[in-house]
């Protein structure tokens, strides 16, 4: 038997979890019981009732805060590298203190690109939702609202 | 080595499935376990940063990104298969005869003058110190790419009136 | 390589100028920075200096091709009008930003040392592009030619990258230099380790760069993708980006695989003739100018590749030569094309064919003289500066001992001749052919920009010398 080395033992996890989890459903579908109706095999819609094909066409303003997500996830990926070197002893101390600077500059302009970026997308509007309007009504009503507040009163004793 | 086959197997299994499969989303889903199974090769090979952002990137952000479109798609009329049989033939033969080449090339690689790798290939600290110490401008540069990529992608994407309405 | 850092900070600020809400203030801001660009290129002229770890390495070599790409930059950005006054459609801010940033890809694309660079470089010119091609979004066509731009132009990215990780597994370096030398020792054991990834390596790299600069059999894309973009960006790709394809294509094989001449020669040799076969003979039947454009960009590149072939130390300035007078023949045309085209307007419709050409030299002889002069130096008739170019080209040729290069010559000198019967079309229109075109108005810098590259592509068929010899 030879030794696992530290990754076989997260192979050996993803399985132990694949396994565990086909496990209990086999086990859930042994024991219940098995009556289906039509209410119970309706797409469960927090309660209401489900109404039209859920293959429905996206807004596009999905799709573009999607791609600004990718472009910062990416952008916090290189900075694990960097977070990794940036305080590294041996270079500091090679380059008298130089690299900590030259390091930390160099992360702040690929950042602020990317900030800038984001401050263009922003004042242009490309991440406002559009909002349903809220329209107050122009409706004038005949009774006055000084009875309405009698009403109040009176009940709110 | 009885692993890697195992994973290579199951890598060219799913990678084919995204290209048979008829439902869109079921392609999404392969792509992602495609995506997991070179993640495993880039263990497999030391490098386990580029395992992290595998996942990370491409299987969590980008296959995000594949949904969208798919959705954005109106999947429910089913379009029948514009390409002829005699377009797929050709492609195929042209596919296959790139991959016959490129196999023919690598057998015949003699891999016996490689240096062995040590402990510390591939590792985070490694990669950040060729990055941010020999490739400072390609890194820098990168952001103009993305950058080009926002602005553009956001350009794009804004829904403008008089635009075709789909 | 002050100009990409210079012109990197331009390209943002553009876009925040756009905040403004004066459009006039963007075109001449957006031409001062390419001058001031342009100026910072020139503090690298005789010295020879690498930057930033042999990323990049500037020479005379490296400027000159800067100046070309930043002066034909200038050029497309005179002639865009400010993109209409349409505030509702057009986004000239961003259209100006992507430009200045296309353009620093494209410098990093003829300066690289290292091909991390060319491939950053060549993917921030290819995503402006993506974006530059489907900026008409009300128009079908324009959106149909950005996808596919994009789907092959990636998967043509994708070619180039396996090759520059194969050459990278046979050589261990990315430095072009560092390849040169990995390349010798490979050859040395002759047939030795790393032989065939090399060699595979090579040629997809090759294919990567080709499909770029689109060089038959890669060029499928090109008429679809010339047609539908807008006309000014398609005057930007079929210039910009091929100078700096054909610039990056020399570079890398030239100096990084010299010592294999015959692996990518003898594929290049097939590939220079069915480009120049295939551009010209397909643009004989095309009925539409900006699809003829569309292929003699095809059959440009074909000649352009000759040089590459060529191989010879003085091969540097024909291709600058020949570059330099084939951007400003082609920008003339387009300029042409795009207020001529704009006035035969039918039902909001751009007319592009060659019918909308007729009788252009009545009402508006500077632009039938400008489009003449540039039809003629595109087909190499002397006394303009594509005569010389062409000359150039054909005597690197000549002059290599090989015989292949004999068939070569005999191939461009025949597909020269059936150009000359195309470029020959419009100018017939113009002139000779019935029709009506009303005055168009041009505006002070539009007929500055014609009589300028007018006189340029003259002045440099009289006395090719003068640019020459500074190359």
């Amino acid at each position: 038997m030879t030794m696992l080395t530290d990754f076989g033992y997260i192979l050996l996890f993803i399985i132990a979890a694949i396994v565990f989890v086909a496990v209990i459903l086999f086990l859930a579908k042994l024991i219940r019981p098995n009556r289906p109706n039509e209410e119970k095999l309706t797409t469960y819609e927090s309660g209401e009732e489900p109404d039209g094909n859920a293959n429905v066409r996206f807004n596009i303003r999905f799709y573009v805060v999607a791609l600004i997500f990718i472009l910062f996830d990416v952008e916090i990926i290189f900075l694990f590298p960097w977070a990794t070197v940036f305080g590294n002893k041996r270079l500091i101390a090679e380059t008298d203190g130089l690299w900590g600077w030259f390091s930390l500059v160099e992360m702040f302009v690929f950042v602020g690109v990317l900030l800038i970026g984001l401050a263009y997308a922003w004042i242009k509007g490309h991440l406002d939702w559009v909002r349903p309007e809220v329209k107050t009504t122009e409706y004038e009503s005949k009774i006055p609202t000084s009875l309405y507040d009698k009403i109040n009163q009176k009940y709110s004793q | 080595m009885n692993f890697w086959y195992f994973l290579t197997a199951l890598t060219l299994l799913s990678a084919s499935m995204v290209i048979l499969s008829k439902n869109p989303i079921h392609s999404v889903l392969y792509l992602v376990f495609t995506f997991f199974c070179i993640s495993g090769h880039y263990v497999l090979l030391n490098a386990q940063f580029l395992m992290a952002v595998n996942i990370v990137v491409y299987a969590g952000a980008i296959m995000v990104l594949f949904l969208f479109v798919i959705m954005m798609m109106d999947l429910s009329k089913n379009s029948p298969d514009s390409k002829s049989t005699l377009t797929k033939l050709a492609g195929a033969i042209l596919g296959g005869t790139l991959l016959v080449i490129l196999i023919a090339a690598s057998r015949k690689v003699d891999l016996k003058d490689v240096k062995p790798i040590d402990a510390q290939t591939g590792m985070v600290e490694g990669l950040g110190q060729i990055l941010y110490r020999d490739y400072v401008l390609p890194f820098e540069l990168v952001s103009i790419l993305f950058f080009v990529a926002m602005v553009g992608a956001v350009m794009l994407g804004k829904r403008e009136a008089g635009e075709r309405n789909f | 390589m002050n100009a990409i850092i210079a012109l990197s900070l331009f390209g943002i600020s553009n876009l925040f100028l756009g905040f403004l809400n004066n459009r006039k203030i963007l075109l001449p801001a957006t031409l001062v920075f390419i001058l001031i660009a342009l100026g910072l290129n020139f503090a690298d002229w005789n010295h020879e200096y690498y930057w930033f770890n042999n990323m990049l390495k500037t020479n005379n070599l490296s400027v000159n091709f800067v100046t070309i790409i930043l002066l034909s930059t200038f050029l497309v950005v005179a002639i865009s009008r400010s993109f209409g006054d349409d505030d509702e459609h057009s986004h000239p801010a961003e259209y100006y930003a992507i430009l200045l940033f296309s353009a620093v890809g494209a410098i990093m694309m003829v300066t690289f040392e290292n091909l991390i660079m060319l491939f950053v470089g060549l993917e921030i010119l290819s995503v402006s592009m993506y974006v530059l091609t489907g900026s008409d979004k009300r128009s079908l066509r324009s959106n149909e030619a950005a996808l596919k731009y994009f789907l092959m132009g990636s998967f043509a990215t994708g070619i180039l990258l396996f090759g520059v990780a194969l050459v990278y597994g046979a050589t261990s370096s990315f430095d072009i230099h560092g390849i040169a030398q990995g390349v010798a020792k490979a050859k040395e054991q002759m047939g030795g380790a790393y032989g065939p990834l090399l060699y595979s390596g090579v040629i997809l790299i090759m294919v990567g760069l080709l499909f770029k600069i689109s060089a038959a059999p890669f060029h499928f894309w090109t008429p679809d993708v010339y047609d539908g973009a807008p006309s000014i960006f398609t005057a930007f790709m079929s210039t910009v980006v091929k100078t700096a394809g054909v610039a990056a294509t020399y570079r890398i094989l030239s100096i990084s695989f010299p010592s294999v001449y015959g692996l990518w020669g003898n594929p290049l040799v097939y590939i220079v003739c069915a480009t120049l076969i295939i551009g010209n003979i397909t643009a004989v039947y095309q009925q539409s100018f900006k699809r003829m454009l569309a292929y003699s960009s095809i059959s440009h590149a074909g000649y352009l590749l000759i040089t590459v072939l060529a191989k010879r130390p003085e091969t540097n300035s024909s291709l600058l030569f020949y570059s330099l007078a084939y951007a400003i023949a082609t920008i003339t045309a387009f300029a042409v094309l795009m207020v001529v085209s704009e006035a035969q307007a039918k039902n909001g419709k751009a007319d592009e064919s060659f019918e909308a050409l007729n009788g252009l030299a009545n009402n508006n002889p500077l632009l039938a003289f400008s489009l003449t002069i540039s039809m003629l130096s595109l087909a190499g008739i002397p006394l303009t500066a594509g005569f010389f170019g062409k000359f150039f080209v054909f005597s690197d040729a000549f002059s290599n001992p090989s015989s292949l290069f004999k068939w070569i010559l005999v191939i461009a000198i025949l597909m020269s001749t059936v150009g000359i019967y195309y470029y020959f079309k419009p100018i017939i229109a113009a002139y000779m052919k019935k029709g009506e075109v009303a005055k168009i108005e041009l505006s002070p810098l539009y007929k500055f920009i014609l009589i300028l590259t007018t006189t340029l592509t003259i002045l440099l068929g009289l006395a090719p010398d003068l640019v020459k010899n500074i190359f």
